[in-house]
């Protein structure tokens, strides 16, 4: 009997209950839509934020101090400390592994450069990694490289084979020297022992010093050195959490408990510490202008996007909950009849709330399948990645849906299960 | 036609006034709407000028270098520099917000710790302007602040410090091809960058130094705006400064648009997402109680109402209706946004008063659009309704 009258307040009146519902969904809707895009967003603008380029810098630990202006070392190929290149397939060996999302090493060597029979007099040679398939210890492969690194360096016609004797050349050095892809330029290093032709493959322009250069694989930069399989500075690209009160502690002084937290969490200063105890003898860096900026932006954003989801989950539930409410005040005669007829204020309650649950779950899952479409929508268009859909969101979701009706019809119900029959039948 | 126009208010006074739940959950409900409303409008327009200013943690993003090349500072050929009067003809503020500029000589030359005779090069970076630190972020781990307004003093980036074991305090000794300075340490400066292996000294004593008196390296500013600001502003100073090469730092810039564009249009969708649904919802729950009043409509027929009047009844009711929730909505949406501007960026939200009436306008016209089931009532038939049937 109970199931019938359910049923029967359903089909008989379907278009109110569709409007009732079109307002739960909808409701609905904006909520899973707002909370799938602020569970992801972090992610995938973190991901956005390596576009800054490197966010750690790792050079020799025991070293003479670098001459470093702008980027460029401007030390002699002899002073200074080196780090051996065949090491670097530890990094993806670290505990946050996965985080680590490019590297490239860098050799600067001063040389003499020359085309034909001209001298161009001295300049930089960069040596790097154009892209380069990393052995890692425990198996496989990892490609990587400067491009990755530094996505904002710009290469017009392509990069150098990692093997081959090709360059790039700095796009003002191009200019001042009058050089086109193709040419062959004349290295050397300073007392003219180990000179060796490049092959020009592109032109590159930074905004930096790097545009004054001539940058060829690292190979080729550690032969005019003299330092084989050597490399002086490292740049890592790492995907980090925004550092907290917690991360900013040192962690000399916490506790084990502390420090197993501290070192679990991918903050920039344990990822860090991690890449200076895989790579033996250097010195990690955190590039505080870029870590720091990311770490603000990304702060704000999360919690601006999460105060936008939470604003929006009030105005749909308010939405909701007066819709339901609606519902139940109009419903005064049916109330009446029933009790004329003998029904209790609990039946007669419990009857109404079956009814709200079931356009609750109906509505919400319904209102799910839009969120989580809108939020494919949203997701694709400015990431070009759709938000996975997630279960708990469902879970949540339902909840939501069950307790907004239920709160919305609470007051109007009470106020319902005082009525005097009698009154409400003869239409007063 | 007077007594017309006050029965035709008195039904409307009566049509409001007859049911307060109802009431209540219109007015909750339009009221709900125009706050998100106003709130999102207000903090997604305040969040986007925010977000730039946030961005100039990343430091310097506009350089000015000689015309040239990028300063040679290496080899035996003469260094590119600028005149130093380059820098007195760069604007100190723009759109009310101060412009943070920094010129910079940087000189290849030795240093040592005082008391002692061990001298190693190092780059002494000669630093005079206004905003170091917003154009060179990073932390000082130690400072002395009574030796900062020192006039020789000079500050010391990380990684040199800890090569000639100094803290603030420490005398430091400056030498280059023969000519001679001292400093007094007072703050070491870690950014992981190649600052950590320079010294700041006054722009004065590099200069005598390097013995190109009045000379510069480079400029460097922190140009808060959008994307499209800062190209503009760039475009303008190379105008203005024809000797100079000014140009955008490409790593900042470049990834600073990009993240810009994904983070407002990332804002917008959302902010429109949760409009477009919280409208249709209301709107839904709207039409909800305006088809309940099938009743009222058949008796106004019944006694004669044509349908044109009993439908311009119920749009009247539903414009003062949404008038009233736009109007109070409005205001406590704005009222939140401050609240969670400062929530957010830790500075309160501007309100921004064109918001105001569009919100309210918004509201009214979701509160009309919700009142249009109502139309489908003209063909509703009194006896009907009064029967009981449909």
């Amino acid at each position: 009997m109970f199931l019938r009258l359910v049923a029967d307040s359903f089909t008989r009146r379907p278009k109110r209950k569709l409007l009732t519902m079109a307002a739960l969904a909808l409701g609905m809707a904006v909520a899973t839509a707002a909370l799938s895009v602020s569970l992801d967003v972090g992610d995938r603008l973190a991901r956005e934020f390596r576009s800054l380029g490197a966010n750690l810098l790792v050079t020799p630990l025991a070293d003479s101090l670098p001459l470093e202006i702008g980027g460029v070392d401007y030390r002699p190929a002899n002073a200074g400390a080196y780090l051996p290149e065949a090491d670097l397939g530890k990094l993806k060996t670290i505990f946050w592994r996965f985080n680590i999302t490019a590297f490239a090493p860098i050799l600067e060597v001063p040389v003499e450069a020359g085309k034909d029979s001209d001298s161009f007099g001295k300049t930089t040679l960069i040596g790097t990694w154009a892209d380069r398939n990393v052995p890692i210890p425990d198996g496989g492969t990892y490609e990587t490289g400067i491009a990755k690194t530094n996505p904002w360096w710009h290469v017009d016609g392509k990069w150098f084979a990692d093997d081959g004797q090709q360059c790039l050349v700095g796009s003002a050095f191009a200019k001042q020297h009058d050089l086109k892809i193709a040419d062959v330029v004349r290295v050397g290093s300073g007392d003219g022992s180990r000179a060796m032709p490049l092959e020009i493959v592109g032109i590159l322009s930074t905004g930096g010093p790097e545009d004054d250069s001539i940058i060829a694989s690292i190979a080729t930069a550690q032969q005019l050195a003299g330092k084989p399989g050597m490399y002086r500075r490292l740049y890592v690209s790492a995907l980090t959490k925004p550092e907290d009160a917690f991360a900013r502690r040192d962690p000399k002084t916490m506790t084990p408990a502390d420090f197993d937290r501290w070192y679990c969490t991918p903050y920039i200063s344990s990822i860090a510490l991690q890449i200076s105890e895989e790579l033996k003898g250097t010195d990690v860096r955190v590039i505080r202008r870029v870590a720091e900026g990311e770490g603000n932006v990304l702060t704000h954003v999360r919690t601006l996007l999460w105060l936008v989801t939470f604003v929006a989950l009030l105005a749909a539930a308010l939405a909701v909950g007066a819709s339901a409410a609606a519902s139940v005040i109009e419903r005064r005669t049916e109330i009446g009849l029933m009790k004329a007829l003998g029904a209790g204020s609990g039946l007669v309650g419990v009857l109404l709330a079956a009814e709200q649950l079931l356009l609750a779950f109906v509505g919400g899952g319904i209102g799910y399948a839009i969120g989580i479409l809108f939020a494919r929508v949203v997701g694709v268009r400015i990431f070009g990645f759709a938000p996975e859909p997630k279960l708990f969101v469902l879970l949540i979701i339902l909840a939501l849906a069950a307790s907004i009706t239920l709160l919305g019809s609470a007051f109007p119900l009470r106020k319902a299960s005082r009525y005097e029959p009698a009154p409400i039948l003869r239409g007063e | 036609m007077m007594a017309d126009s006050r029965m035709f208010w008195r039904i409307i006074r009566r049509l409001i006034t007859a049911n307060y739940g109802r009431l209540v959950v219109i007015l909750l409900a339009l009221g709900a709407g125009a706050a998100v409303t106003a709130a999102l409008l207000n903090l997604q327009i305040d969040a986007k000028k925010r977000l730039t200013a946030e961005f100039r943690a990343l430091g310097a993003n506009v350089i000015v270098t000689p015309r040239a090349a990028m300063a040679e500072i290496t080899g035996g050929a003469a260094p590119t520099t600028l005149v130093q009067s380059v820098f007195a003809q760069l604007p100190t503020e723009s759109g009310g917000k101060r412009i943070p500029a920094v010129a910079f000589l940087y000189v290849i030359g030795e240093i040592a710790k005082a008391g002692t005779t061990h001298f190693e090069p190092a780059v002494i970076a000669g630093a005079d302007g206004r905003g170091l630190t917003e154009i060179r972020p990073g932390r000082r781990t130690e400072v002395n602040d009574t030796l900062e307004s020192d006039g020789s003093s000079c500050e010391v980036g990380a990684k040199a410090a800890a090569q000639f074991k100094l803290h603030p305090g420490d005398s430091l000794q400056l030498r280059n091809q023969g000519r001679e300075a001292f400093c007094q340490v007072f703050a070491i400066i870690a950014t992981g960058g190649a600052e950590d292996t320079q010294v700041f000294t006054k722009l004065a004593t590099a200069q005598s130094l390097a013995n190109l008196p009045g000379r510069i390296s480079l400029i460097q500013l922190s140009v808060t705006g959008t994307p499209i600001f800062v190209k503009r502003f760039i475009a303008v100073l190379s105008e203005r400064l024809p000797d100079a090469d000014v140009h955008g730092v490409k790593q900042f810039t470049e990834a600073e648009g990009r993240i810009y564009s994904r983070i407002s249009s990332l804002l917008s969708a959302t902010v429109f997402l949760v409009l477009l649904l919280t409208s249709l919802c209301v709107m839904a729950g709207m039409s909800n109680v305006a088809i309940e009043r099938k009743n009222d409509v058949g008796l106004m027929k019944a006694i004669g109402g044509s349908v044109r009047r009993v439908v311009r009844l119920f749009l009247a009711e539903a414009i003062l209706m949404g008038i009233a929730g736009g109007l109070v909505g409005s205001a406590i949406g704005i009222l939140v946004s401050i609240w969670l501007g400062k929530a957010v960026f830790g500075v309160a939200a501007e309100p921004r008063w064109i918001v105001y009436p569009f919100s309210v306008a918004l509201t009214v016209i979701v509160s009309i659009a919700s009142a249009f089931p109502l139309r489908r009532l003209a063909s509703v038939r009194p006896a009907s309704v009064f029967r009981g049937e449909a």
